[in-house]
């Protein structure tokens, strides 16, 4: 991958050199699409199941999903590998500036973006301006047991360390930023770095194929930005200049 | 119709009528915000001054602090543990009893909350060398716990602030060092991914 493209440390920022810039990398040919990331994705993160109607008006809720295309004409069609997409974390995110109220932000110290639920108003800006279709949005109250008896089944499983978040509020991929902190109070309160794969996402976590690898991308030393560092990774629409975090790899050695 | 109405507060009844309105609603705001200072009613009084004078320690009741994100309030057995052996008198202590009896828990009323969207973890607070005290008042005065300040984010925010301040106390020897890696914490202490995920 060619070095302008890589997340650019912020000279300006001291915090970055302490705190380090988490990023993926997801190996598109160890990939099988089985889904098993997009399952733990939504019981990790509280993500709800909106059920058979919404899903129909295209409200599904996933944090994370697996794309697939299709090369050529039938009969001569050739399937691309799977692409599992979730919120690429950009360095320069499309949708912080388009925000009103300040919910999407940029975490100064750790190169993330951010959603701040109790700020956010739901005006859907920021989801019409992400490139990767990452954000999702709460239409209704679907913890509510009273709303949504039918989809109480699911209810029982929240995640306390994850906001329960509430109707019309955006939504997308963390990185699961709670595991981050657990590991980053584990390491301060022994007073030690974080070690590289110690942070493992829930999908990364649950992928049967190890095809995710989490860890800091700016220090070479770590497997994420190893991997990362060769001639099979490269960006989801790279010509955006989004700079995001999370590195596809696919194609030879 | 309206004027015919506004004629007849005009007149010193309507006056009257007017000003016992206003008196009855102003008094209501004034008792709803009375009471949502008041602490809230709790099942059991307990008083922390007893328990704390008598040297037990914060974490032994609450020991969640130490390693979690909250430091749990005890159930009944956790009570009975020490009470089980002391005399079951006073107004108090036969409603333990009563609960350790009927197994039931004592429904405790949490005081010192924050919102859903705000996760608050003791453990790296504990770490950075705070005591209990710092944000939890001197419980020693307290019978039932009270919070000491209001808790919001500009209190947490003031805190983050002060203790990444480059000045004498927090870095002594002006140490360039020192500086940089203040700098760098409030960066990271003032994020909003500190706490709002």
């Amino acid at each position: 991958m060619p070095k302008e493209l890589q997340s650019p440390m912020d000279s300006a920022n001291p915090a970055q050199d302490v705190q380090g810039i988490w990023g993926m990398t997801i190996d598109q040919d160890l990939c099988t699409g089985c889904q098993a990331c997009v399952a733990a994705c939504s019981m990790e993160n509280n993500v709800p199941f909106v059920g058979e109607v919404d899903a129909g008006y295209g409200r599904s809720m996933q944090w994370i999903r697996i794309e697939r295309f299709w090369q050529g004409s039938y009969p001569n069609i050739k399937a691309t590998p799977y692409q599992p997409v979730m919120c690429q974390n950009c360095h320069n995110a499309p949708c912080e500036p388009v925000c009103p109220v300040f919910a999407s932000v940029h975490s100064a110290s750790e190169d993330l973006n951010l959603q701040v639920y109790n700020r956010c108003v739901g005006t859907r800006y920021c989801a019409n301006n992400c490139p990767y279709q990452a954000r999702v949005f709460n239409w209704r109250d679907y913890m509510d047991p009273r709303q949504r008896p039918e989809l109480v089944t699911l209810s029982n499983h929240w995640n306390p360390d994850v906001t329960v978040r509430r109707r019309g509020i955006m939504e997308k991929c963390t990185f699961c930023i709670q595991r981050i902190r657990h590991a980053e109070d584990t390491a301060a309160s022994e007073n030690r770095d974080i070690r590289d794969g110690e942070v493992v996402p829930a999908c990364a976590q649950a992928c049967p194929a190890s095809a995710i690898t989490f860890g800091r991308i700016n220090d070479p030393a770590t497997k994420v930005s190893q991997a990362a560092d060769t001639s099979r990774g490269s960006h989801l629409l790279e010509e955006l200049g989004t700079i995001p975090h999370v590195t596809y790899l696919a194609g030879g050695a | 119709m309206i004027k015919k109405f506004f004629n007849m507060l005009n007149q010193p009844l309507g006056r009257i009528g007017v000003f016992i309105v206003a008196l009855v609603v102003l008094s209501g705001v004034v008792w709803g915000i009375a009471q949502a200072q008041k602490p809230p009613e709790q099942p059991i009084q307990f008083p922390h001054n007893l328990h704390v004078r008598l040297g037990i320690q914060c974490l032994y009741c609450h020991p969640g602090a130490l390693r979690g994100p909250s430091p749990g309030i005890p159930t009944e057995t956790k009570c009975w543990g020490c009470h089980r052996q002391i005399a079951i008198q006073g107004t108090e202590l036969p409603k333990l009893a009563a609960y350790v009896k009927n197994n039931q828990p004592i429904d405790w009323v949490p005081v010192a909350q924050v919102p859903d969207f705000v996760h608050f973890v003791h453990r790296p607070h504990i770490a950075a060398g705070l005591n209990c005290e710092d944000c939890h008042g001197d419980v020693s005065n307290m019978t039932v716990y009270q919070n000491p300040q209001v808790i919001n984010m500009g209190w947490c925010l003031n805190c983050h602030r002060a203790k990444t301040e480059n000045n004498p106390q927090n870095n002594p020897t002006s140490d360039p060092a020192v500086a940089a890696k203040l700098e760098a914490l409030r960066v990271k202490l003032t994020d909003c991914s500190t706490c709002h995920y």
